[in-house]
Order: C-alpha cells, then structure tokens, then sequence
C-alpha cells in the first residue's frame, strides 16, 4: 500500500488534532493575540453560538493588520479573518487535510464531528508529526541542532 | 622482518569480506528516500533574507509582500537567525507601535535548527516534526545559505517518493 493509499483509508482522528483557540466574532483583535500567543497557537477560530467554524484568524491575518497599521483595539477580527478556510469532519480521511496543505496552502485546518462542531486545529504540525510516526526509524535516529554533525561527533 | 601469510598473496584465495553484505530492505521506495536521498533532493528555494539591521516594520512588510511566513536573517552571507510569522505573534504584534522601527536582530530567533544539504532527507522531517520548526534552514557543508525547507516542501518530496 502506498503511502498516499494509507492516507485514504485513515481517518482524521488519527492525526495529532490540538486544542482550538475559540473566539466570537465581535472580539477585538488585541485580545485574539494575546489567547493565541498565550496557547502558542498560530491560528484563532472564530464559531457561531453552535460552535460551528465561520472563520480562521492566522497569524498570516496578524501581518496583514500590522502592515495596514490597523489597531488592534478598534479592529474586529472578522476583518483580517479567512473566510475560505478548510474544514474537514474527524471521519474525513487524512487525504482531504493533506490535499487542502498541498492544493490549497492551508496550514491550519479546523476538525469537526459529524455536526459540523468544532472539535479541534489540525493542519502542517499535525500531518507532519503523523509522517514521522509512520517513517519512525528513519525520522528518530536524524542529527538535529544548529551545528554540524562533525562538529558534534567525538572519536572516529 | 614481516611475514605473510602466503595465501594472502593469492588473488584466488582472497575472500571478500563484504561477500555476505545484505543491503538493507526498505519497506518502501519511500522508506529508502528517507533514509539514503539527502535533503538537496528536497526544494529549498526560493527563500527570502533580510540583514539584521532591518526594521521590523521592513520585515514584516517583507513577509507581507513576498507571501512567506519566515526571513532567514543573513550577514555577510551567514545566517545569524530566523524571523517568522510566529516571532511576530509572540513578540512584536501587541507592541508593534513601540517596536516597528527597531531592528529585527533584537526580536529574531537567533541559533536556530539549520540542516545541511548533505544530511538525510528525514532530518528535514525530524526538524519539523519532531523539535517543531516549520521552518528550517539548509545550509551548504560550508555554512553557506542554500533555502528553506517547510512542511509543504517536505510533503511534496514525499508524494514524489511515494510508490507502492
């Protein structure tokens, strides 16, 4: 079976799916960042009252107030929001998030259950830590660090 | 005076140590690129680079107009840092008023994670997955600047592996 194969027969739950950040659509924008920055998450969900996703506010939303000199206490966030973000079901397979990071560029994808609520963030992190469970032996034993292997390596 | 043991001048008698080599099995063409490709095989290119002087303003703006989520921050062509979208969450955006015209080298990510052309392509998959950079730099064996890999870069390397 390939790999891609594999992506289409498992589900979305079986990816690593993070905790969202959650907000209404009237926030102001300061307080947006300050739950993202301090959940260390790069993207804030906006949801109706059913806890349905409208909405995605990235950090990509973050630079493109700062560069418009917005403010960030006036400013709502369904003005910098992405309204075209992706949204897959935890039954959908892995293939729908893995084509909307490589089609479309997403790097964040909202999970939801069969309501269409939200349940969670996936996206690049997500799909990444699943490859490298999957390819664990060549991913584990790799020199990671910000000096070269040589320079690190003692004896012959 | 050395002796020899004269079967070794015997070309007929010399046995291979390696004639019982097995080479590894891989699991899959992909398991093998993984392990054997090296990350020059991955796309690096194009990146963007600023110096450290710039402005965070300028930086932003770089990330803005170039459609990049990170700046390798470059000086005299060796990397000194990394700047990203996620320096600017944490560190800049509540205050960017007061910090707009300071220099980027006072807010970037100084030391990052870099791997090297020559290194495994899983290490560009372990620095993503594993320590959580999206975004790494590669370097050549000189040090020098060669890119950026991200997870859609790897990701494409895998679909192109990817065979039953």
């Amino acid at each position: 079976m390939s790999f891609r194969e594999q992506l289409e027969n498992e589900p979305t739950s079986s990816l690593p799916i993070r905790e969202a950040v959650v907000v209404r659509s009237g926030t102001v924008v300061r307080a947006a960042i300050a739950d993202m920055r301090t959940q260390r998450l790069g993207c804030a969900v906006i949801v109706d009252h059913s806890q349905v996703p409208l909405g995605i506010f990235t950090e990509q939303s973050v630079i493109a107030l700062l560069v418009d000199e917005a403010s960030l206490d006036e400013r709502s966030i369904q003005d910098f929001a992405d309204k075209n973000f992706v949204s897959v079901s935890t039954r959908d397979p892995i293939s729908h998030v893995w084509d909307a990071i490589q089609t479309n560029g997403a790097r964040f994808v909202c999970v939801t259950d069969e309501d269409g609520k939200l349940v969670g963030i996936t996206g690049q992190r997500g799909v990444a830590e699943y490859l490298a469970d999957c390819f664990a032996k060549q991913v584990t034993v790799q020199r990671l660090g910000s000096t070269p292997w040589m320079q690190e390596r003692e004896g012959a | 005076m050395l002796s020899q043991d004269p079967s070794s001048q015997d070309p007929m008698k010399f046995e291979d140590p390696l004639s019982d080599f097995e080479p590894i099995a891989y699991e899959s063409e992909l398991h093998r690129a993984l392990a054997e490709e090296s990350v020059d095989t991955i796309e690096s290119q194009p990146y963007v680079w600023i110096e450290p002087s710039a402005t965070i303003r300028e930086s932003i703006r770089a990330l803005h107009n170039a459609k990049v989520s990170s700046l390798l921050v470059v000086s005299e062509g060796a990397i000194v840092g990394i700047f990203t979208e996620r320096d600017v969450l944490e560190k800049v955006a509540e205050q960017y008023s007061r910090l707009a015209e300071t220099a980027v080298s006072e807010v970037m990510t100084t030391n990052p994670t870099v791997i090297y052309e020559t290194d495994p392509a899983a290490t560009a998959l372990a620095a993503i997955a594993v320590e959580g950079h999206r975004h790494v730099p590669v370097l050549g064996v000189d040090d020098s600047v060669h890119g950026i890999v991200s997870p859609r870069r790897a990701f494409h390397f895998v679909q192109q592996y990817d065979r039953a």
